[in-house]
């Protein structure tokens, strides 16, 4: 099995070994570091004994003995009850070398009970444990409210959320059956014995985890995946994912365009109404503060409607010490309590709105960079950068400004001019991330730019032409009407602009099969 | 969905709850069952050993037989879920008669009237022959001893044939012009004791993965495949020969030449177990490794390198599929492998054979007693001993049995297109998804005058042509015995009810042939398939297929029994054929026949370019009438791909993903995505069979081998065009800079 194609030196002494051995050189990839360790009891798909102190069970994979018959995803969904749409197991493709010395590889994952398991460290609610007894990430679907922010999370695309549920799973390594000394249904159901159980020393595993990583897969630095993959020897060194051409957009996630768009609106509202105080404003801001105050409510209302168990949402709250998004919630909760009291106090002209003001504007930012930081994942490669805060913090300042403008309170220099600092800058944003995505080496990144030039081209355009007009309209003139014409089109502009955020990440994965349809998130 | 789920407050734990099962351990709760029916599964000749697990009278989960010779415990992801084929949205239910141009439900009684009227009607009018039977290899061996007597005796008709001649028939008479007889020499064992093993046009790891398991066991094979693709078998070997299309006969031809040139044969063998050896050494004189390595675009090194390892094998197995049995030139190609085994004496012995590894599940047991292309036990129409014998089996005069076989399949299709044959009987088989040249097919159809189709699904492609369509039960609804490729009896056993009216074909054909008025002299007595059992034991008693020793009972214990199981028959071992050197012909010595090479029919040209060869995907059975209603299988390969290499792709400006059109002089396979791929030589596609929407038959052509009667599937001269539909949705998701898409390193090929 682990040969180069055209020839296993069966007899290397014979002299018709002549071969295509030129050819056969060119794809021989220096083996070195890829040898083959077999595990100590090589009879036993599982280990005979549990893992000790500073141990954990992983999984180790045999990518050169894999057939690719994907014994394993049934046997996987059958153990678990899955509909066929969920696969908590699933078997991906990677092809290199030129006929005839072409070689196709299957890769065959479930969840690889990482190290530092992102899935973990950014759930709101510690649906997920790590074992301490057996180093399993495992997830309780009781906890889980279905927020989906662990799909988001993980660059292998393991937890999986199913809507019938309203929940998200996983691949718990048939922790029940490894339990009663039997192999899990996937390693059970491999006729190759690709698939095993083995015990890893988690502070070797930490200092050298080089055999995570894989062609086809995303780098293990992520969340220090315990999988361990022995590949095959000759790997052709062009081998690359199959499924590497199709490029599909990521669900709209509506709820959280709107939520992310009205929060920020909110903030950028409360921010500019503020700023118009220190600046000593004598227009009454009520209608604006209380407009705000409707608007920051109606996004927290539209969060829920994301998740699967909305009457769960409160849990949210639960892991602030850890999640972003957690922490998100915090932070827009007390925003909305304190912009309740602002509201409330500019609108009775009550002493002290200025300093609660400069509190609401503080828990404005600090709750827009929270939700910035949530999609700051390195599993979703076009969200995770410095573009990612600025442009929600741009989307605030100008929709706030064009708010405060079409309800009268601000004009003239100040609205005209800090809606086109915000426009400028939020299209200034927009176009160094596409050209950082277009020059990156990374194929996720590279893809996300390919979708906006293509599939997502027209949507593009129009957003930054909304943007653009949005900023210039109250140049010509400043009459509530044409001010809230600007505004209903920059809040256009961004709400398509957040629905692009969202439809054009293309999410790292493992490798999928060429044809079958694509694993999505939520 | 509820109020509750959507709020959160029920997220279905009682569906998704676990729980532990007595005997497969923790699981998910709902797929525990009440018991477990051991049986074989239903799907391909390997003959898995399997469970099937039953709760409140449904199919709720299977599981592999870990004590079962063939497969000890594992099945290929198609068994893994066969139980969902049980309760498959498209089941047949109820009989259907066609009324004014519309199916409608019938009773069982006005069924079987309808089809014996209108049977009886054409043959009364046109002569008993003009009735024809397409029967398959998915029947019990019961039923195919049943249907067998049914159709020649009782109808009086020998125009019957199973699908087993798309797939088998070409090792059929293979086996029979080399050895006198039908019947695979090896076992899987073989797999595990030899050391070559050359496998010519069969991708086991696709089509037979658990076969897979047995190459595995054994640490001492070299691995040679042959084949025109870099399949997933090539892919596992240790010398791959990436030979032209239908080049093979040359190649083995070019081994027995060089074998014979350095005396690595075995001549006494040869003088002792065959004949025909000067005649065969004479015609592959040409054969040099010269001529050869032009023929196949081998080089010659390669040619003399496969020849010597294959010479100095201690045990040297070979194994072939489709590659082989596609093909005008097929039966020669089996005879050429024969040839090579039996001039190095390389048959009969644990890890020696010429190996045909089956197709369907019970292939074998039609081939056995089907009463198509042989009499009842391995039987010569030709031969009258051989008429006279069954004849006193059956206590009837010997002129009611046939001295020449009737229409094979494709000839029952075309004298169907002549109006020769008027009535058509199609048992589980889909011809409308599996014959070549689908318009042929098609016409023949729409010729009959009275189209009967009996499956266990419906509407298929066929059944919705059919004038009466008869429900019939599935693998898991019935019972009866499957003969694998390595020749294992196993037992098959119903676990759930068929359902709606769904019978058993058993059961079916009993009734016609009370209808018919010949079930006292053909069948007295019978209810049960053992009842056919025990009479086909008595049939097949002397013969190389003896099942007389074998039991139902004994069968279970064993999971399985390789036949020649003679009465009084003790120990249950592996068993091979022809071990004593002794063949099944008059003067009991293999034939070695000359096989010539020939370029195949349909050579690619300016308008055609490009060559077209079909095959499977692991997920997907046949024309998918099955595997297409199971949503795991469905998710997993859910369309047709043709793929095609970058060269051809480059120049043809496609793109991965494209949709394409595939274009022969017959017809158009429409908007099959494109994969472009190094797996298939420049010059040459690849498309899979199963798809109707996608039906690689409508591009195939009418070419069959004059023995065996088996389609040229493989070699169709295509040319690809972009689809119109593609071109007009194409637009936006078109990348137009290129510059964003992922650079390959270049070898400089492109």
């Amino acid at each position: 099995m682990q040969l180069p194609l055209l020839q296993r030196a069966t007899d290397g002494d014979t002299a018709m070994c002549v071969l295509a051995l030129a050819e056969a050189s060119e794809v021989v990839n220096d083996d070195s570091g890829f040898a083959e360790v077999l595990p100590v009891d090589s009879s036993s798909r599982i280990p005979a004994r549990s893992p000790g102190a500073g141990e954990q069970y992983r999984f180790h994979f045999n990518m050169g003995k894999c057939i690719g018959c994907k014994c394993c995803v049934v046997a996987c969904n059958e153990q678990n009850g899955n509909p066929a749409e969920i696969n908590w197991r699933r078997v991906g493709e990677v092809e290199g070398g030129w006929y005839p010395n072409t070689r196709r590889f299957h890769i065959s994952m479930g969840c690889n009970h990482c190290l530092e398991p992102s899935c973990l460290i950014g759930c709101p609610v510690e649906a997920y444990t790590k074992d301490s007894a057996t180093g399993i990430v495992q997830h309780s679907a009781d906890a889980c409210i279905g927020c989906q922010y662990c799909t988001w999370n993980c660059s292998y695309g393991v937890p999986q959320y199913n809507p019938e549920r309203g929940v998200v799973g996983k691949c718990d390594m048939c922790h029940g059956r490894l339990a009663e000394g039997r192999e899990p249904a996937c390693v059970y159901a491999c006729p190759e014995e690709a698939i095993r159980i083995e015990i890893v020393n988690i502070e070797e595993w930490k200092r050298d985890y080089a055999s995570a990583n894989a062609p086809g897969l995303p780098s293990a630095d992520d969340s220090i995946s315990t999988t361990r993959i022995t590949l095959p020897r000759n790997l052709p060194p062009d081998t690359r994912k199959s499924d590497i051409y199709r490029i599909r957009t990521e669900a709209a996630h509506w709820p959280l365009v709107v939520m992310t768009v009205l929060t920020q609106l909110s903030g950028g509202t409360f921010a500019t109404l503020w700023f118009l105080q220190i600046f000593g404003t004598s227009t009454p801001l009520t209608t604006a503060a209380l407009l705000a105050l409707l608007v920051g409510g109606l996004a927290l209302g539209a969060s829920t409607l994301h998740l699967g168990r909305p009457v769960h949402a409160y849990r949210a709250l639960k892991m602030w010490k850890r999640s972003w998004l957690s922490r998100e919630v915090l932070l827009f909760s007390c925003f909305s309590a304190v912009a309740g009291v602002y509201a409330a106090l500019l609108t009775f002209r009550l002493p002290g709105s200025f300093s609660v003001g400069a509190l609401t504007t503080l828990l404005g930012i600090a709750g827009i960079t929270a939700s910035a930081w949530i999609y700051r994942v390195p599993a979703r490669p076009a969200w995770n950068s410095r573009h990612t805060p600025i442009d929600f913090l741009l989307t605030g300042a100008l929709l706030g400004l064009l708010l405060a403008g079409a309800c009268g309170v601000v004009s003239g220099p100040p609205l005209t001019m800090g809606a086109l600092l915000a426009a400028s800058t939020q299209l200034l944003n927009q176009a160094t991330k596409f050209l950082w995505m277009t020059a990156s080496e990374s194929h996720e990144l590279r893809s996300t730019a390919r979708l906006l030039s293509t599939t997502l081209a027209s949507q593009f355009l129009t957003r930054a032409g909304l943007l653009i007009i949005g900023a210039l309209l109250p140049l010509f003139s400043q009459g509530r009407r044409l001010t809230s014409t600007a505004f209903a089109l920059a809040l256009a502009g961004e709400i398509l602009g957040r629905y692009l955020f969202f439809v054009s990440v293309v999410p790292k994965n493992m490798a999928a099969p060429y044809l079958a349809a694509e694993h999505r998130g939520a | 969905m509820s109020l509750k789920r959507n709020l959160g407050l029920d997220i279905l734990s009682e569906k998704y709850a676990y729980a532990t099962d007595e005997t497969t351990g923790y699981t998910s709760a709902r797929k525990i069952p009440d018991n477990w029916v051991a049986t074989t599964c239903g799907y391909c000749s390997v003959g898995c050993g399997m469970f099937v697990g039953v709760k409140d009278g449904r199919a709720v989960a299977v599981r592999g037989n870990p004590a079962h010779p063939v497969n000890s415990g594992t099945l290929c992801p198609k068994g893994l879920a066969e139980h969902y084929t049980l309760e498959a949205p498209n089941r047949a239910k109820y009989p259907l008669l066609r009324q004014n141009g519309r199916l409608s439900r019938v009773s069982w009684d006005d069924a079987l009237d309808a089809l014996l009227d209108n049977f009886l009607a054409v043959q009364g009018k046109h002569g008993p022959e003009a009735l024809g039977v397409i029967s398959t290899g998915q029947l019990v061996t019961e039923e195919f001893y049943t249907l067998g007597k049914l159709v020649q005796l009782g109808f009086g008709t020998s125009n019957y044939d199973g699908n087993t001649t798309l797939c088998m028939s070409t090792a059929v008479s293979g086996y029979k012009r080399s050895f006198g007889s039908d019947g695979p020499p090896g076992a899987y064992e073989d797999l595990e004791k030899a050391d070559i093993i050359l496998l010519i046009g069969a991708n086991i790891a696709e089509n037979h993965p658990i076969l897979c398991q047995h190459l595995e066991a054994n640490p001492r094979k070299t691995l040679i495949v042959a084949d025109p693709r870099v399949t997933k078998t090539a892919m596992m070997a240790d010398l791959f020969l990436p030979l032209k299309p239908r080049s093979d006969i040359a190649l083995i031809n070019g081994m027995i030449h060089i074998l014979i040139q350095a005396g690595m044969i075995d001549r006494d063998y040869i003088a002792r177990h065959t004949t025909g050896f000067e005649e065969l050494a004479q015609s592959v004189r040409k054969y040099t490794p010269r001529h050869v390595s032009e023929i196949t675009g081998l080089e010659e090194e390669l040619i003399l390198k496969v020849a010597f390892i294959y010479g100095q094998a201690k045990a040297a197995f070979v194994g072939w599929t489709m590659g082989v049995n596609h093909s005008t030139k097929g039966t020669e190609t089996v005879n050429a492998i024969n040839n090579l085994a039996l001039i190095t004496g390389n048959i009969g012995r644990p890890g020696a054979s010429p190996f045909s590894i089956t197709g369907q599940c019970n292939a074998m047991g039609t081939r056995e007693s089907g009463f198509t292309s042989s009499l009842p036990g391995y039987r010569k129409f030709e031969n009258a001993d051989d008429r006279e014998e069954l004849a006193g089996l059956w206590r009837i005069p010997q002129e009611r049995i046939p001295a020449a076989r009737g229409l094979a399949y494709p000839d029952i299709v075309e004298a169907a297109v002549k109006q020769q044959i008027r009535a058509l009987w199609v048992i589980a088989t889909n011809p409308v998804v599996s014959f070549p040249n689908l318009d042929v097919l098609r016409q023949s159809l729409e010729s009959v005058e009275f189209l009967v189709v009996q499956d266990g699904f419906h509407p298929t492609p066929t059944s919705e042509l059919a004038h009466l369509v008869l429900p019939a039960a599935i693998w898991g609804e019935k019972e009866g015995t499957y003969t694998n490729s390595e020749r294992r009896v196993s037992k098959v056993n119903p676990a759930v009810n068929p359902p709606g009216e769904a019978k058993p074909d058993f059961e079916i054909f009993l009734a016609v042939a009370k209808k018919l008025g010949c079930y006292d002299e053909l069948f007295h007595g019978w209810t049960t398939p053992q009842d056919a059992f025990e009479e086909w034991k008595r049939v097949s008693a002397g013969r190389l297929c003896d099942y007389s020793g074998m039991s139902y009972e004994l069968i279970e214990q064993h999971g399985g029994i390789q036949w020649p199981f003679p009465r009084g028959a003790q120990e249950v071992t592996t068993s091979r054929l022809y071990s004593d050197g002794c063949f099944q012909t008059e003067d009991g010595r293999a034939r070695l026949f000359c096989a010539e090479w020939e370029p195949f029919p349909e050579q690619p040209n300016r308008e055609f370019p490009l060559l077209l060869n079909t095959g499977r995907t692991v997920e997907h059975w046949h024309t998918r009438t099955k595997t297409g209603q199971v949503p795991i299988l469905e998710r997993m390969a859910p369309n047709a791909w043709l793929e095609m290499n970058p060269k051809d792709a480059h120049q043809l400006k496609l793109r991965p993903h494209d949709r394409v059109d595939v274009v022969s002089r017959r017809g158009r396979i429409r908007s099959v995505e494109l994969r472009v791929t190094e797996i298939v030589a420049p010059g040459q596609v690849f498309v899979p069979f199963h798809f109707v929407e996608s039906n690689a038959n409508q591009v195939t052509q009418s070419a069959f081998d004059p023995i065996s009667r088996e389609p040229n599937y493989k070699q169709s001269a295509v040319r690809i065009e972009k689809s119109e539909k593609a071109r007009e949705l194409r637009g936006k998701a078109r990348p137009k800079r290129r510059s964003l898409w992922p650079r390959r390193q270049s070898n400089g090929s492109l």
